[in-house]
């Protein structure tokens, strides 16, 4: 169902990635790879405190150590001269007046070996007066919280407050009514829900080298997920004009959402404007864990209301969302996201963004969708349950179809849950037999998509091969699916294709990449530039052949006489055209420039099977199904790597991740060993199912397909979990110690 | 005229109708129209919202048309991971 | 800070009474270079003690083996004759860390690394091993219970160090196991560590037993009422139940990031009586 008429020749192929030899022979160049003579070692000092006010910073005796060659406060740079949408970025780059949570920076330094570094770390006096702090989200929404930021008034409440509060952002979504809704229900559950915050884990900790000269230019190498996003940011803070900072990308040790903002950047390259050298910053891995941008810890309540025969009558949702010293919490996704599965009459869900003493969040894959899922399809199992009715079957009864008013607000074009829930239903997971100790645990979930700005370069070489040019960061393997989508609309062979990053200067603006639009967007470019450098071709061969250029047109990867002259001369192959550019008017390029729309929301639904020690509480996940929509798999196998990444994160997240804080507002384990995510013996082999229904605002039918496979995995794990312990989990993680409770719990009535 | 739904925090803002009638030929001209007009709404639709025309999301594409066949609904400017 | 890497016993010794700043000795190295990079000490001198030859062997000695400090996991696991005389503290040294870390970490760094989560150290309580330990005055040998104070803290005066660890010989039908709880499958650190040693005798009976707990208090500690639960029994239902109730007596946990009291009090129960079955069912293959 929903399968495309078109053949396709390239796309949906599984060609080797044309950056994998360099990856697995260590000669890739991520983002610590990079030095500069003359090169400074960059190190912060950062704060011991949850929450102080910085009454004063004395640097002077680092400065004066031999070696030091630069020292950066708050103070040096210029707030005024920055736009205040990026305020809140320079104040968590440098603490300012108060340090925010533990590892908030306050000073750094640039000296020319590490040891210097360390030891001028030292040497700086930092006078804290020590405040009350706060790090759980419902204590943060208490009346009586400590206040990080005096002039923070919940936005978008009505009436307006008049006392400031941790709270920075109320959101409510929906239609219907609710409360007409709920009294047509046979059965109503209701159940509250916690998270703890998770960092998205990526192996390469952030780094970078910058390069300041006297003139006042500057170059930027780092590890990011879009480095104009990151030029533009810095060149914002450093008070520079935009087109004097060149950035360049790394390869990239992983983002998931994590690498979308600044950390390291501006500080570095303030430090080299400072020393007049090169200056190279690479977090630590606790600098990661403590000073990048994990995700919200949360709180959350759920209702839902559904008749005898299994079809909702209502649904609500309350979604309270910790999001770190500046309240950058991705709740109203989650309010948005959370029902979005379902086709409902009355329907709401309220958010609130939560300022506490922890690191700034930043976006982690899907965000904001995963937790607010994990509580809606916990329910929604329950529900089943309760009713006497099959998971997928009750599913299926209420799942959103084209024509399907989102929860959300807007009506639904062509969408593909249904396709995933029948799919899984006809998998032979559904219905293997169970063991003792046992569960299975079904959920579906949902993404938005997104498309953004986007600016592409193609240029035909003399011997026929082609260089293409993109502004966003492969993160999962675009290159390959750049080269497909190139191959399939020239008709060349991939092989003859090179897809490159190309840096800040080269290319116009590109969005960040992120919300799974890299393969749709730069795609949908690539294509628009590729039938660009086509129609350049076309009339090239047809003043070859002196007919008019309407009278060509393009087939195969030939240019052919049509109409009137079919036939006339033989077809002229992509390579003869690219070898007489020279002759016919010089080089054959195609470009393209977009703010691309259009992109196709994507639903996924997973299965898994875990059990359970009922004397330690340890969960082994057994058997794990993703079934997703992709619209069209370019790379099937990137595709299902995406889905393979996002039900593992997920495992992590359901099972044993967490930020776990002491009382003094301090991160406990800011390191792999004592933030448990999986590792590859924890897990089984991940199966993908791939269903394809096109999305109507792609010419191939793409849709992203990076985030949606993380929305599910806490949810279905969570149901299997309380189905094989015998007790209804809600809370997250389900880490040993806690299943191991909650069943003695129930045992002990 | 163009009827242009408002997520509910939004509406709250606009007077409370989740549901208004714009004079647009496009996003640029509703944006502008519904400031004026409501001015509560104003600082939300400076800090910048996502456009859903049919289905299809639009950030900052003041050209793309609309008319009165169209679904039209202000949403929370869509980001992603 | 200064790097040496003496080649005998009392070359290291000498370098050790010389110094009177912070010292670290580095066998395998895969706590001190954590230690290091993260900034947790700032010795002024290294000692590396795998430049020692006698350090770096295996010597059987009276039935039992000698395990040079040097001698790291890999080559612990690769020695037939340790692996089946006490197959359990091999296990628990072979649960330490990663392969890559197995070609490094020893069992002496282990156990003078004075965690009360170390794998290997529970299982040598258990087998009754000593330590040889050599300073300016001499050698000792003292039961490797004794060489853990509190965390990282050991009672090895100064200039002195742990030689090598000695496992004693033991009868025909006996054998030992290791189990700890992780929340993940590997690469982790214990919650609760459980070793456990045995020895039955023609008819099936326990004549003596030994059993260690890790991760449940301070220091590694010996549970002589769990050992006592199994002594004189055929290790039955009920003796196993027993056992569990005397090794969850005898925990006494904190509450940390790793795991809460009551979870370690009821696991080092269940991973006690588990161990016991392992061993129970090894000493009869035997």
């Amino acid at each position: 169902m929903g399968k495309q008429d078109r053949d396709f020749k390239a796309v949906g192929t599984r060609p080797l990635r044309p950056d994998g030899v360099e990856k697995v022979t260590g000669r890739a160049k991520f983002g610590a790879d990079l030095s500069a003579p003359g090169m400074l070692v960059g190190r912060f000092l950062r704060s011991p405190h949850a929450h102080a006010r910085i009454r004063s910073i004395d640097t002077s005796k680092a400065a004066a150590l031999p070696g030091v060659k630069a020292v950066v406060t708050g103070d040096s740079f210029d707030i005024t001269k920055v736009s205040s949408g990026n305020h809140d970025t320079l104040a968590n780059v440098m603490a300012r007046d108060k340090a925010l949570y533990e590892g908030h920076a306050v000073a750094a330094i640039a000296a020319i070996s590490v040891s210097i570094a360390r030891k001028a770390l030292k040497l700086i006096e930092v006078d804290y007066e020590v405040l009350p702090h706060v790090t759980d989200v419902d204590e943060a929404m208490a009346a009586d919280a400590p206040l990080l930021h005096e002039n923070m008034f919940t936005a978008n409440l009505t009436p307006k407050p008049t006392k400031p509060s941790n709270i920075a952002n109320f959101y409510e979504f929906g239609h219907g009514d609710i409360e007409a809704g709920f009294a047509k229900a046979d059965v109503i559950i209701e159940r509250s829900f916690k998270t703890a915050a998770t960092h998205q884990g990526y192996i390469e900790p952030h780094a970078c080298l910058a390069n300041m000269t006297q003139d006042g230019q500057g170059e930027l190498w780092c590890c990011t997920q879009g480095h104009f996003m990151v030029r533009n940011v810095c060149a914002d803070l450093m008070g520079m004009e935009i087109s004097k900072l060149r950035v360049t990308a790394s390869e990239i040790g992983g983002g998931f959402g994590g690498k979308t903002t600044v950390f390291i950047d501006p500080v570095a390259l303030m430090l080299s404007k400072l020393a007049g050298k090169p200056v190279k910053i690479v977090m630590s891995r606790e600098e990661v864990f403590k000073a990048s941008g994990p995700t919200s810890s949360t709180s959350m309540r759920i209702k839902i209301g559904a008749t005898n025969d299994g079809r909702l009558t209502a649904c609500e949702g309350e979604f309270n969302y910790q999001g770190g010293a500046y309240a950058d919490s991705p709740v109203q996704f989650g309010a948005m996201s959370a029902f979005a599965c379902y086709d409902l009459e009355h329907v709401k869900t309220v958010g609130y963004d939560v300022a506490a003493n922890r690191p700034k969040n930043v976006a982690y894959r899907a965000p904001g969708a995963p937790m607010a899922a994990f509580a809606v399809e916990s329910v929604m199992a329950e529900m089943a349950d309760r009713l006497g009715l099959d998971q997928l079957e009750f599913r299926l009864k209420n799942a959103a179809t084209e024509g399907t008013r989102s929860s959300y607000g807007p009506t639904y074009n062509s969408v593909g849950l249904t396709e995933t829930i029948k799919a899984a239903q006809s998998h032979d997971h559904y219905s293997a037999p169970l063991g003792a100790n046992q569960g299975r645990g079904i959920a579906s979930g949902f993404w938005f998509n997104f498309g953004g700005q986007t600016a592409v370069s193609l240029n035909v070489q003399e011997d026929g091969t082609v260089n293409v040019t993109v502004g966003t960061p492969d993160i999962g393997g675009s290159r390959a699916s750049m080269g497909l989508m190139v191959a399939e609309e020239l008709g060349i062979e991939y092989d003859n294709i090179r897809c490159i990053i190309a840096d800040t200067s080269s290319l116009g603006y590109n969005d960040v990449t992120d919300g799974s639009r890299t393969t749709f967007s730069s795609g949908l470019a690539l294509i628009n530039a590729a039938k660009d450098a086509k129609a350049k071709m076309c009339a090239r061969a047809a003043r070859i052949w002196d007919i008019p250029a309407e009278a060509v047109e393009w087939k195969d990867g030939c240019v052919q006489p049509a109409g009137a002259n079919a036939g006339e001369f033989e077809p002229m192959s992509f390579a003869e055209i690219a070898a007489n550019a020279d002759n016919t008017g010089g080089p054959i390029a195609g470009h393209h420039e977009i703010n691309a729309s259009g992109a196709g929301v994507s639903f996924g639904t997973h299965m898994v099977d875990v059990e359970v020690d009922p004397d330690t509480g340890y969960v082994k996940i057994l058997r794990y199904t993703v079934v997703q929509d992709a619209g069209k798999a370019v790379h099937p196998a990137y595709v299902e790597g995406q889905y393979q990444g996002g039900a593992v994160q997920g495992i992590g997240w359901a099972l044993n991740e967490e930020y776990i804080y002491g009382e003094d507002g301090r991160l406990q384990n800011a390191g792999f060993l004592d933030y448990r995510m999986p590792v590859a013996s924890d897990l089984p082999m991940i199966d993908t199912v791939i269903v394809e229904v096109p999305n109507p605002g792609h010419p191939y039918g793409v849709r992203g397909v990076g985030e949606t496979s993380i929305v599910p995995p806490m949810a279905a794990i969570a149901n299997a979990v309380s189905q094989a312990a015998g007790v209804r989990m809600t809370e997250l993680p389900m880490s040993p110690p806690r299943v191991l409770k909650a069943m003695d719990d129930a045992k002990g009535g | 005229m163009v009827k242009v739904m408002l997520w509910g925090s939004l509406a709250a803002l606009a007077e409370g109708k989740p549901e208004l009638e714009i004079e647009a030929k496009n996003i640029k001209q509703l944006l502008q129209r519904l400031a004026e007009d409501h001015p509560g709404l104003k600082p939300v639709l400076e800090k910048g919202v996502s456009v859903s025309i049919d289905g299809m999301m639009y950030n900052d594409a003041w050209f793309e048309e609309i008319s009165s066949e169209n679904e039209i609904c202000i949403l929370p400017r869509i980001e992603g991971g | 800070m200064r790097f040496e890497a003496p080649t005998s016993l009392n070359a290291a010794i000498e370098l050790l009474e010389n110094e009177a700043g912070v010292v670290r000795i580095l066998a395998g190295g895969t706590d001190v270079l954590v230690q290091l990079r993260s900034g947790q000490v700032e010795p002024d001198l290294i000692v590396d003690i795998k430049r020692i030859e006698a350090m770096q062997t295996i010597t059987e000695e009276d039935g039992g083996f000698r395990i040079g400090a040097a001698v790291c996991g890999a080559e612990l696991g690769g020695h037939a004759g340790v692996c089946k005389l006490w197959p359990g503290v091999v296990e628990a040294v072979e649960l330490i860390g990663s392969t890559q870390v197995q070609g490094r970490a020893t069992m002496v760094g282990n156990l003078c690394n004075a965690s009360p989560a170390a794998d290997s150290v529970p299982a040598m309580v258990a087998a009754g091993a000593t330590a040889r330990v050599t300073g300016p005055e001499g050698s000792r040998d003292i039961p490797v219970e004794k060489i853990a104070t509190g965390p990282g803290q050991t009672s090895l005066g100064r200039a002195e160090l742990v030689e090598s660890v000695y496992l004693p010989a033991r009868g025909v039908h006996s054998s030992d196991a290791y189990l700890r709880f992780i929340p993940r499958t590997e690469m982790d650190i214990a919650v609760v560590g459980a070793g456990i040693s045995i020895e039955m005798d023609g008819n099936g009976i326990c004549t003596h037993a030994r059993v260690a707990l890790g991760a449940v208090g301070p220091r590694v500690m010996l549970v002589e009422d769990a050992a006592t639960a199994l002594i004189g029994t055929s290790i039955d239902e009920a003796a196993l139940e027993a056992l569990a109730q005397a090794a969850s007596s005898a925990a006494t946990p904190i509450d940390d990031k790793r795991g809460t009291v009551d979870f370690r009090i009821k696991v080092a129960g269940v991973l006690a009586r588990r161990a016991a079955i392992i061993a129970v069912q090894r000493s009869r293959v035997d």
